[in-house]
């Protein structure tokens, strides 16, 4: 049996010496996870980029456009600019809604001491269950005649149609999405508020503050990484938003909640025109890479770090 | 021995063993090894399973087949029937795919790319294909070539329920049925609850095509989308003004399937409803109250046929064409056809078998269907069709609620659909 590799020491800490044989080794390790990423994820990314750039119908021959997948999609193509509003207005509307909301229910249930863990079991079972199946429940109870509009009719209320009015419709996506989403963020968010030491807390208050400047003041700077992370992963995850419009609305009325995603997923397997789909998705990835690189930029700005 | 060299022995062994489960696995989904010496894909059909009602359909011919040939079989995969024709595109382009696959008359200019022409194995297996009914060969027919195998042959017709009309006091129409004697009809008939039509929010499953359909207005002429021309928008409009001013019907969401309208009717709740004759036992036999059909209803008062047949084609695909095309006819005799009429009640491609079909309905039913097979044109659609009917399920709740025209509307999606 060989000798074990040499320990180096830095910092008062024993380190393994690096070895071509642990290199070696850690390549080995590594391959696998390298080998999937580089096959299920630079591959179909470098491949979408060269079909947006061919007329591609599936079966057929593809034809070499250059860029004019893209000059339609910016200039020709209205559907475009629509279904990239809504998405926005989505995004927006979603990311608010999610965060005021999470953030309101994680101080309550932090608030709650021992009840607190079982709430937050009840919030989080949304995020837990199949999308699909919400979906469903949620169209079932938004037609004409669901349980919502039969418990307005007991109010002497007649209720609207929340998925066929093109003003409700987008409202409707954007409320399912928040009761199926808002448990994930309450958990980052409750895992922010225990970080934060009581003595902070009780130091404020014998400084004589109120409850409210204890939140702005204490609470939310303390709490700003985490609600920076669920920003980033919530606007990231509104940008892709598909189920719901897919199984609630089909993208109607009219384009009044169709999105991107579902407007990419048509063109690509519903009207063959991967060429086109593949040039809507880059189009999506850098508007999402754009807007994230720009929340990243403002970090060191809103963000407060402990250390 | 070192540790290294343990663990890269350690994983040349797991290397080995998932290549050969690999191995082992391909072998085990070849393609090739069935004991009758075709292989598993000729025998194997991609098709339509909503429900345990579509596979029942399907197993009625394979149950038929066997009675001539007992070692016939046919393994069946496949989803919904709303999902199935985007999914077909992608399970045909993938290996080990099925080479059997279903189409039909209206989607056979979608999927010319997906099949091969069948004229040469009709003729080398000497074929009739003059027994098929003639507006869905002529619906299968793409660029000069046979794409399908027709074992159905389906005019759209109107339902409606005998006891809700006697109760409004409305005359049963029947092979002669005008679109104002419909909309007075209708008005009668809304009341208490009771909408007049039940509507689907798409294209083909009416009440706007099949209704120009029977004043013979097409949505394609020449092989090009015709969409705009005044007869089908006007015709359009008719069925959106029933529900969007006259308030026949109830607007339908985007997202409802045929099912939703169905159920209206079959619990009751609507009166009439434009649907296949592929629904006839279901709607007869499950709806409150006994059920009639008659023509789509027309300015005269005479009807044109929308026939909505569906047919068995090969995969471009397919290996062994050949092996695919023998099962294929024995799935399309007169015999199986008029087998899985009378069992299922899908109206046979083959007029003989028409009969079997009829068995024991009210001959006032089958006057109806048989006058409409005799007027009958094919749904021929273009490639873009499913973008039509995508596109008009996508946007007609805005029809039906008065918000946009026909004109608006039909345009939009023509453009769109180019």
């Amino acid at each position: 049996m060989t000798a074990l590799p040499t320990l180096a020491v830095k910092d008062g800490v024993k380190r393994p010496a690096a070895s071509s044989g642990h290199g070696r080794l850690a390549v080995a390790y590594l391959a696998p996870g390298m080998l999937g990423f580089l096959i299920f994820i630079v591959l179909p990314l470098v491949a979408s980029l060269v079909i947006s750039m061919f007329d591609w119908p599936l079966f057929g021959t593809p034809k070499f456009v250059g860029l004019d997948n893209y000059i339609r999609m910016l200039t020709g193509d209205p559907v475009f600019w629509t279904v990239l509003g809504n998405t926005l207005f989505f995004a927006v509307c979603y990311t608010v809604f999610n965060l005021v909301a999470a953030l309101g229910v994680a101080v309550w249930l932090h608030s709650l001491g021992s009840w607190g863990p079982f709430f937050r079991v009840l919030f989080f079972i949304p995020v837990v269950t199949p999308m699909v199946a919400n979906a469903l429940v949620w169209r079932l109870m938004l037609t004409d005649d669901g349980v919502i509009n039969s418990f307005l009719a007991t109010l002497g209320i007649h209720g609207p149609s929340w998925l066929s009015d093109s003003g409700l419709a987008m409202g409707s996506l954007i409320a399912m999405s928040v009761w199926q989403g808002i448990g994930y963020n309450i958990i980052v968010l409750g895992a922010g508020l225990n970080a934060i030491s009581p003595n902070l807390l009780e130091a404020a208050r014998i400084d004589g503050a109120g409850a409210w400047q204890r939140f702005f003041r204490v609470v939310l700077p303390m709490l700003s990484p985490s609600l920076f992370f669920c920003t980033v992963m919530t606007i990231i995850g509104s940008f892709k938003v598909f189920t719901q419009p897919y199984l609630l609305t089909l993208g109607g009325p009219g384009d009044s909640t169709n999105t991107i995603v579902l407007y990419l997923y048509r063109n690509g397997f519903s009207f063959d025109k991967l060429g086109y789909a593949s040039a809507l998705a880059w189009a999506l990835f850098v508007i999402v890479m754009l807007i994230t690189a720009l929340q990243f930029s403002q970090q060191k700005r809103l963000v407060n770090y402990d250390n | 021995m070192s540790n290294n060299r343990v663990t890269g022995k350690l994983l040349t062994a797991a290397a080995v063993a998932a290549l050969a489960a690999g191995a082992l696995t391909a072998c085990g989904s070849s393609s090739t090894g069935s004991s009758s010496g075709e292989s598993k894909e000729a025998s194997s059909m991609y098709t339509w399973i909503t429900n345990e009602n579509d596979r029942a359909q399907w197993q009625a011919f394979v149950d038929a087949a066997k009675k001539k040939d007992p070692a016939f079989n046919l393994t069946l995969e496949g989803p919904s029937f709303n999902d199935y024709w985007t999914k077909v595109k992608t399970r045909l382009s993938s290996s080990g795919a099925p080479c059997i696959i279903t189409t039909q008359a209206a989607r056979a200019q979608e999927l010319k790319d997906l099949t091969v022409p069948l004229d040469d194995m009709v003729k080398s297996n000497n074929m009739d294909v003059s027994m098929y009914n003639k507006a869905m060969i002529d619906g299968l027919t793409v660029d000069g070539s046979l794409r399908g195998i027709p074992y159905d042959a389906e005019p759209v017709v109107l339902y409606y329920n005998k006891d809700l009309l006697a109760a409004a006091g409305v005359q049963e129409p029947t092979t002669n049925y005008t679109t104002s004697k419909f909309a007075a009809d209708l008005k009668a008939l809304t009341k208490d609850g009771v909408m007049g039509l039940a509507v689907p929010p798409g294209f083909g499953s009416g009440p706007g095509l099949p209704m120009a359909f029977a004043n013979g207005n097409e949505p394609v002429k020449d092989g090009k989308l015709d969409l705009t021309n005044q007869g089908l928008v006007k015709d359009q409009q008719f069925a959106f003004d029933l529900v969007a001013k006259e308030k026949l019907g109830n607007a339908p969401q985007a997202s409802d399937g045929t099912d939703v309208p169905e159920q209206q009717f079959m619990s009751g709740k609507a009166a009439m409803i434009i649907d296949g004759p592929w629904m006839y036992d279901t709607l007869t036999t499950k709806t409150q109250g006994k059920v009639g059909i008659a023509v789509i209803p027309s300015t005269s008062g005479e009807s044109v046929g929308m026939i909505q047949g569906s047919a068995f084609a090969i995969g471009a695909s397919c290996k062994d064409k050949e092996a695919a095309f023998k099962n294929i006819m024995k799935i399309t005799t007169p015999e199986v056809i008029g087998a899985v009429g009378a069992a299922r009640g899908t109206v046979p491609s083959v007029e003989s078998a028409v009969k079997d079909w009829a068995g024991t309905k009210p001959a006032a039913d089958v006057a109806v269907v048989q006058a409409l097979l005799k007027s009958g044109r094919p749904l021929v659609t273009t490639p873009s069709w499913n973008q039509v009917e995508t596109n008009f399920t996508q946007y007609s709740g805005e029809g039906f609620r008065g918000t946009k025209t026909a004109q608006e509307l039909l345009s939009t999606i023509m453009n769109s659909a180019k």
